[in-house]
């Protein structure tokens, strides 16, 4: 009888402002379509980029709103308990917004250049945000999952979006593919756990382990590690890296950094979450397997990227090495390791977004010229664009007075407070071998002549001779001189004028950014 | 009185810096003369603070000069300060009178050379390093002018530095001296450490608890310092190289002062070698040997400049032998007498090199005698006074440094009266080559040579010094005369500083006398066989082995056995152990690194498949590390 | 800003970076600006520097003018600065040596960029002399790399790129561990004293275990040893060194080479007395190991800046024996030696350069008979060389005198065998010397390739010389001001390693007197 079924369906009651970040993504991404649906001649894609930035401020505002809350009346938990917002969440929520309006920028210009129209790239980019905020909120295996998909679905897409280049599409194919694959993994997890705690809520998954002691604790394990591979392949960590390169590679330029940058957060936080919130009793379970993973991704992505002679290739691996580090903060497990990966996490993106722009400068039309041998001589073409590139890749080598020192000193102090030495040890090593393929992009960049090279990768091994001492000469072999101008609209001048003053001041003057992320784990 | 002592090494040192900021202004000969001068007038004053140090008592004639703290850290505070005391005061007053002697000759000497002002900064520099060499109060300061006046050693025989041969004898003569400073350094460091102290007076006040090998230990390495200097067995070869230099510098440098410091040096740590008689005797006995080597080496030289060389090498091995048998007086006294005679021959050759037009080869003189009588006489007079013919200094000097030798032992006497004969000998050679016979050489009439073709005896600023040199060798042995005990004048002045530490003997009158006859007889048979042999003889292919030509071949063997090896040994070092095997490891990390990058390379085929399964696999791994953690 | 009076450290550290901002943000087409911005930066600088040296009070140990502000408090970290005897000399050399290398060594190509890192340099290299935060210092020590890069790369010659990068990478690389050991050692105070701290006086309490200890010592000295450099990780400079622009060169092994030498007394001994002890008899071996290899290789150098790389290699030796022979004459002879090195071979590279900007060469084999053409520029190089080689009046002397007699004191072999460097040194400069000044007037070049040194070029010079004058002859007010610091660190250092560690028998501090009553006590009655 439906009478008996009324009052069984209870209907949570829903605290809005606790997801007014993600309302407001989407609701602007609902705008965007619908604008872009009634209105009949195109409009220009500044337009699009203008009101996503406006959005993005919103949210950025929103976000600082639940930071103000959170550390006026402390965290809480909303709509039946799924949501948690904390610090935690509000560092991640004003990260991912602020990523947001420097991606919409940088988009602006690539999409301008390309003579892309329409509203996708934007819309895209809106929804993944507002995933990766979920994910980074959820306090519920479900609604982690679902932020992973939100997040997911629109990069393949985004990967895809230049239907026109192979490569695009390629991208879009293996990366779908293996998401899809990584996702289903992720979901058995989900299940696993549920199986062993009978709950998919964080909290009482904590509860229920911090109360019961399991006589067969297999399931539980066999879940969580089936999460860990789920994140592990959103953060881009060896072993499940493999799909990086390629699509970093392929993916429209502003798609990549965009990527880099919100994947990582997204996937980051939500680890963290999960690990250190649900599963702190079996930290001696997921901490050596963390080490493992982190020592992997560190050593392969420096040692790997040192071979590339695609830029692409390139900070695909270096990423990967970045993913490591975070790694380190993660496997601390304590809440100085919490802030430690935030803090990293921040710097990373935007050290990240403000090389890919340059990189997608640099690609020129239909984004093609990524080998290294296309720098050369950046400096004589476009100084100010030289010398930028140059503090963004020191940055990410982790050169003094950048947010990357202070993102490497945060994660080394975390783990060493751990008494992880040996994983420091590893992390600074990997990143001495890191330098080197920094330094050989900012070493072509100033070197003599501006040269196109047209010849593929065979270069790539001559740019290894370096690595062995030989002469540097070989980094790009010299060629044709390039004619074609580099084009820099205002939009992606001003993209990049964010990232690199970001990544600077706050390398400068670090203190309100680490105490933003050192509150933010204390509140936990 | 005696706080002027501070003039005697300041005015050479204001004469250094006048012709350093003003020198190109005076030009020449106005430079000569201030050089002169100031060097004149430090001898004055030295002088004077001779005669007021002897109105003291005896008991009171070592007076320190404190003058300011060099540097100071911790215990090791050392302070520039002068120690006047007879010995210092001695050694003065003889190196400022033949300096001064030698820089009014030099004036006539280089007058045509184009960096005459240059040679007097130098020399100026060169009295002054001296000058704190012998006045200074302790080892470090004496260090300073010991290196000081190796400096000015390697400008002046690289003087004429167009010359590769000149340039490679300075640098070899320094690097020579480096290596004895090694030594000495090293001496400093044990006695800083075994005394807390380089103060002399504080030093001597300490050997009491020093224990036997520390002793000798510190003597031999100051010997070491005094063997690089004094151009001593086994580091002697850079000396012959010197006379690349200026003859007044050879002269001054490497005849009369420099290489006497080594003497000094000895004598100044009598307490030290008193106490360590083994090593004292070694001392000795390296003298008679490098006297010996010497004297022989001289005999088969055909350098007017290369014989003299190896004469002084031979004499500053007897000073070494009186020193090593405990006789310090006779030591000064040998140092003082050649000081004149030596310094007389070096000015006599370089009077006939000059008149030869810088021809130095005694084979192609001859017959100058009557063309330079006065430098022939003088030379005529070095000759004697050095072969120890009576009544010359040399027979006093010689007579006491072998009859303390015999007190020693009679093989170090044996020694020592053989070379004297060989000294008078070789010395006669070259006399009898250069002055007497017929002349071996053309006149050349161009009327820009100065001697206007024929060689005559030099301006009278160059014959002056001659003279006086000449006067002193024939009289310098009054200064002490053993025969009587009211005569032995440089003994008691010498006593406070020496005495305490002399080898006592007491020979009887006659013995004495027993000496004096048979060491007058020595050098008697030395002149004998050079007039026998060498009267109207050039060539003597039996007596001039190539093998004494080469001073026993030691330099070639140095060269053959050390410097060779050595640099090849280097050139292994630099292009070798430090290319391939140190910068190789750091290269060959970086290879690793690249290589491990190229490898993981090939994990990425590019197949969506084969990722998988590197997915799949990863998940197994971690599946099945953690199921092995499973509890139950 | 919790610093007591006038931050002048602050101001001498930020001056010169302030300047470089200013240069970057000139025209580009107006290098003479650049110049005066460059000139009037490091001579404000000098200025500053001579007024610390003015404030200085002698006689006493600690910090003084301290500076403090908060920086990075959640980490631990405070901007504070502070100045004692072990680096007052050297921020003056420093704040001596870069307005010379700014003018004796210009660039005429892109003149505006050149200024500005120079000044970066001058900041990065002030700030590592005068930080009393560990990490402040580490922040310094590793921004001096990139612009130091950016000058070898940029303005170099040979194979600049190479050499500039494998410079960068190797002591990137072995500051990387150094980073890791700071850490560590924070961590270990943190566990013990529950507060986060990068302060080197607080951090020097942390009580390590033997194990602990040396890792550590290991981790920081690593990246000294690789930045000064000292045998055999030197591989990076003679590179470096030769092709780098001249200013380059007179940075690098002028200022920047003492910045490892500095870490090893600053660090080394303050924060690990008993891995300092234990491992003392190592380093002193790579030490004396250095002295007598750069002397080898140096002696068959055909390139005049190798040459000077090589003996520079060293004389870090020197100072390095000194460093951890752990007595008040060693280590106060090894900071008076860091200065005389700098000025010496900031002298010796100067007139390479004049040289090579008549010829164009830095080629041993194609120079000869310079003196003939140059008098005053052979003198001078003559007067530069014998302070090198260490001859007694100049100021190569008391350094190294002070180094060995000291390490003779407690090491008595390694003294030993390191004198004999006194003789390679004197081997080479002696021959490089004789090849290039000396010979024949016919094979010297043309007077007019070959003009005398200019006014310019002889102001330049003439503070160096001086300076290596009035140091030989009166070393006193800087070595008074030199030793308290010294023998405060050495008597911490005896504190906290005697208990555990007794060293050979002998005393390793100088608390004034108490060695020389050691020595003496075996033999009673001296007083």
């Amino acid at each position: 009888m439906p009478g008996l079924l009324v009052g069984t369906i209870a209907v949570p009651h829903i605290d809005y402002t606790a997801i007014l970040p993600e309302l407001i993504l989407l609701g602007g991404m609902l705008i965007l379509l619908v604008v872009s649906a009634l209105v009949a001649r195109p409009i220009p894609t500044e337009w699009y980029a203008a009101a996503t930035v406006g959005f993005a401020g919103a949210s950025l505002a929103a976000s600082l709103i639940v930071w103000h809350d959170v550390s006026e009346r402390g965290p809480f938990l909303a709509i039946a308990k799924s949501i948690d917002v904390d610090g935690f969440a509000a560092f991640a929520l004003v990260t991912l917004s602020a990523v947001l309006v420097v991606a919409a920028m940088l988009g602006a210009g690539f999409l301008r250049r390309e003579g892309t129209q329409g509203p996708e790239y934007y819309v895209l980019a809106m929804i993944a945000v507002s995933g990766a905020m979920f994910m980074a909120a959820a306090n519920d295996l479900i609604l982690v999952f679902l932020g992973l998909e939100i997040l997911s679905i629109p990069l393949y897409v985004m990967a895809g979006s230049e239907v026109r280049r192979e490569g695009s599409r390629e991208a879009a194919m293996k990366y779908f593919v293996l998401g899809a694959f990584s996702s289903a993994i992720f979901v058995y997890g989900i299940a696993l756990t549920y199986g062993a705690t009978g709950s998919t809520n964080l909290g009482s998954i904590a509860a229920f382990l911090a109360r019961n002691v399991l006589t067969n604790n297999g399931v539980l394990l066999a879940g969580l590690g089936l999460l860990v591979v789920g994140f592990g392949f959103k953060i881009a960590a060896v072993p499940f890296h493999m799909w990086t390169p390629d699509v970093y590679e392929g993916a429209p330029t502003p798609a990549v950094g965009f990527m880099a940058a919100v994947a990582k957060i997204g996937g980051f936080t939500a680890l963290l979450r999960v690990l250190i919130s649900s599963f702190p009793t079996q930290s001696g379970s997921w901490q050596p397997v963390i080490w493992v993973i982190a020592v992997a991704s560190l050593s392969l992505g420096a040692l790997a990227a040192l071979v590339q002679g695609n830029i692409k290739r390139m900070l695909a691996y270096s990423s990967i090495n970045h993913a490591g580090f975070v790694l380190l903060g993660v496997q601390a497990g304590t809440a100085k390791g919490v802030s430690a990966s935030l803090y990293y996490l921040f710097a990373y993106s935007f050290l990240a977004l403000g090389s890919f722009a340059v990189v997608q400068v640099v690609g020129g039309k239909d984004d093609v010229h990524h080998g290294v041998e296309h720098y050369r001589g950046l400096y004589r073409r476009n100084p100010v664009l030289a010398v930028v590139f140059a503090v963004l890749l020191l940055g990410q080598a982790g050169v003094p007075f950048t947010t990357g020192f202070f993102a490497k000193l945060y994660v080394l102090q975390a783990a060493a407070s751990a008494h992880s030495y040996a994983l420091a040890a590893i992390a600074m090593a990997s990143a001495a071998i890191a330098a080197f393929f920094y330094l050989r992009v900012v070493l072509v960049m100033f070197a003599e002549r501006a040269t196109d090279d047209v010849r593929v990768p065979e270069a790539i091994d001559e740019v290894a001779v370096t690595a062995s001492g030989g002469s540097l000469a070989l980094l790009a072999p010299e060629t044709v001189e390039v004619t074609e101008r580099l084009v820099v609209g205002p939009w992606v001048t001003t993209g990049i004028g964010l990232a690199f003053l970001t990544s600077v001041v706050f390398g400068v003057w670090p203190q309100p950014l680490v105490a933003f992320a050192h509150a933010a784990s204390l509140i936990f | 009185m005696i706080h002027a002592a501070f003039l005697i090494p300041t005015l050479p040192l204001a004469g250094f810096c006048l012709l350093a900021l003003f020198g190109r202004r005076l030009g020449n000969p106005l430079a000569g003369y201030v050089a002169t001068g100031a060097i004149a007038g430090s001898f004055v004053v030295t002088v004077l603070v001779f005669a007021a140090l002897f109105t003291h008592a005896p008991a009171s004639r070592i007076v320190v000069e404190p003058w300011f703290t060099w540097f100071s850290v911790d215990r090791l505070s050392v302070s520039v300060g002068l120690q006047i005391d007879p010995l210092s005061m001695t050694m003065a007053a003889f190196v400022t009178g033949v300096s001064a002697l030698i820089h009014l000759y030099s004036i006539g000497y280089m007058a045509h050379d184009r960096q005459f002002t240059k040679f007097f900064l130098y020399l100026n520099l060169f009295v002054f390093s001296m000058l704190m060499l012998v006045l200074s109060d302790n080892f470090l300061v004496l260090f300073f002018g010991w290196e000081g006046v190796g400096v000015c050693s390697y400008f002046l025989i690289a003087f004429w530095f167009e010359r590769p041969t000149a340039a490679s004898a300075g640098k070899k003569a320094m690097i020579y001296n480096r290596i004895g400073d090694a030594g000495f350094l090293v001496a400093l460091f044990l006695i800083y450490e075994r005394t807390g102290s380089l103060q002399f007076t504080q030093v001597f006040a300490r050997l009491g608890h020093l224990s036997g090998s520390n002793l000798a230990a510190i003597a031999l390495l100051l010997f070491v310092g005094a063997v690089g200097k004094s151009a001593q067995l086994p580091l002697f070869p850079w000396l012959a190289d010197a006379m690349e230099g200026p003859t007044p510098v050879s002269a001054l440098i490497h005849a009369a002062t420099m290489v006497t410091a080594g003497v000094y040096l000895m004598c100044r740590i009598n307490p030290v070698l008193h106490l360590s008689p083994d090593a004292a005797h070694t001392i000795a006995w390296i003298g008679v040997a490098t006297a010996f080597i010497g004297a022989t080496a001289g005999c088969a030289q055909t350098d007017i400049k290369k014989v003299l060389a190896y004469s002084t090498i031979s004499q500053l091995g007897y000073m070494f032998l009186a020193a090593g048998c405990g006789a310090y007086t006779a030591a000064i006294f040998l140092m003082l007498a050649p000081a004149f005679y030596k310094a007389l021959l070096f000015l006599g050759a370089g009077s006939v090199i000059h008149a030869m037009d810088d021809e130095q080869d005694i084979k192609k003189m001859g017959a100058l005698a009557a063309l330079m009588p006065l430098t022939a006489f003088s030379f005529l007079i070095g000759w004697f006074s050095i072969a120890g013919v009576p009544p010359l200094s040399g027979f006093w000097a010689k007579g006491a440094v072998l009859e303390n030798a015999w007190a020693v032992s009679p093989a170090l006497w044996a020694a020592g009266a053989l070379t004297a004969v060989i000294t008078a000998y070789y010395m006669g050679r070259e006399y009898l080559l250069v002055f007497t016979g017929e002349a071996r050489w053309t006149a050349r009439h161009d009327p820009a040579s100065h001697s206007g073709g024929q060689p005559t005896d030099p301006r009278r600023v160059m014959t002056f010094p001659l003279v006086v040199l000449s006067v002193c060798s024939v009289f310098g042995g009054l200064i002490d005369i053993p025969w009587h005990p009211h005569l032995d004048f440089l003994a008691r002045w010498l006593a406070p500083v020496v005495g305490a530490n002399e080898l006592v003997h007491h020979e009887t009158s006659g013995a004495v006398v027993g000496f004096a006859v048979v060491e007058g007889a020595l050098a008697v048979t030395g002149v004998a066989l050079a007039l026998v042999l060498w009267r109207g003889v050039v060539n003597r292919p039996a007596l001039e082995p190539r093998f004494l030509l080469l001073a026993w071949c030691i330099d070639t063997a140095y060269d053959r056995f050390i410097a060779r090896p050595s640099e090849a040994m280097a050139a292994f070092t630099a292009s070798v152990l430090e290319v391939r095997v140190i910068d190789g490891a750091v290269n060959a990390v970086a290879g690793l690194a690249r290589a491990t990058g190229s490898r993981a390379r090939r994990l990425q085929t590019g197949y969506v498949r084969s990722y998988a399964l590197g997915l799949v696999a990863g998940t197994v791994v971690l599946i099945a590390y953690l199921l092995v953690r499973v509890k139950g | 800003m919790t610093g007591q009076g006038f931050p002048y450290l602050t101001y001498l550290t930020l001056t010169p970076a302030g300047a470089a901002l200013v240069a970057v943000a000139l025209p580009r087409s107006r290098p003479g600006l650049a110049r005066a911005v460059g000139a009037l930066g490091t001579f404000a600088t000098l200025g500053i520097a001579a007024t610390v040296l003015a404030l200085f009070k002698s006689g006493t140990s600690g910090y003084q003018l301290v500076a403090q502000h908060q920086w990075v408090a959640p980490l631990g970290v405070s901007f504070s600065l502070g100045v004692d005897g072990i680096s007052l000399f050297l921020v003056l050399m420093t704040a001596v040596l870069f307005p010379l290398a700014l003018l004796g060594a210009p660039e005429r190509e892109g003149t505006k960029a050149f200024v500005a890192w120079l000044l970066a340099l001058e900041s990065a290299c002030l700030g590592s002399f005068l930080a009393t935060d560990v990490l402040v210092f580490f922040l310094f020590f590793e921004a001096t790399l990139v612009p130091a890069y950016f000058l070898i790369a940029g303005w170099g010659g040979g194979r600049r790129a190479y050499s500039a990068t494998k410079f960068f990478i190797y002591t990137f690389a072995a500051s990387a561990f150094m980073l890791v050991g700071i850490v560590a050692l924070v961590a270990v105070h943190e566990s013990q004293t529950g507060q986060t701290t990068f302060n080197i006086g607080a951090l020097s309490h942390t009580h390590l275990s033997g194990t602990a200890g040396m890792l550590l010592f290991l981790s920081f000295t690593i990246a000294f040893v690789v930045k000064a450099p000292v045998f055999p990780f030197h591989t990076w400079s003679p590179g470096a060194y030769s092709d780098a622009p001249a200013s380059g060169s007179i940075v690098l092994a002028g200022v920047m080479a003492k910045l490892g030498t500095y870490g090893i007394v600053r660090f080394d001994l303050e924060l690990f007395p008993h891995a300092v002890v234990v491992l003392a008899p190592l380093l002193l071996t790579l030490g004396v190991c250095g002295i007598i290899y750069g002397g080898v290789v140096a002696a068959v150098q055909h390139d005049l800046k190798r040459l000077v790389a090589f003996s520079s290699l060293a004389h870090m030796g020197f100072i390095v024996l000194g460093a951890f022979a752990l007595t008040g004459e060693a280590v106060s002879g090894a900071v008076l030696q860091m200065v005389n090195h700098g000025l010496y071979t900031a002298a010796l590279f100067l007139l390479v350069a004049m040289i090579s900007r008549r010829l164009g060469t830095f080629e041993i084999p194609r120079l000869s008979g310079l003196q003939h053409r140059a008098p005053v520029m052979a003198g001078v190089f003559t007067l530069v060389m014998l302070a090198s080689i260490g001859v007694p009046g100049l100021n190569g002397f008391i350094g190294e005198f002070l180094i060995l007699a000291g390490t003779f004191l407690t090491h008595r072999w390694w003294a030993v065998v390191a004198t004999l460097g006194v003789i390679l040194a004197a081997v080479y400069l002696l021959w490089g010397y004789q090849q290039v000044f000396h010979g024949p007037e016919s094979a010297a070049p043309s007077p007019e390739r070959f003009p005398e040194m200019t006014t310019k070029e002889r102001l330049v010079m003439a503070p160096l010389v001086l300076a290596i004058v009035f140091l030989g002859i009166y070393p006193k007010p800087v070595l008074e001001r030199i030793s308290p610091s010294v023998d405060a660190l050495l008597t911490h250092v005896e504190q906290v390693a005697h208990p555990v560690v007794p060293i050979s028998g002998r005393p390793i501090s100088t608390a004034p007197g108490k060695r020389i009553e050691a020595v003496l006590t075996s033999h009673p009655g001296v007083r």
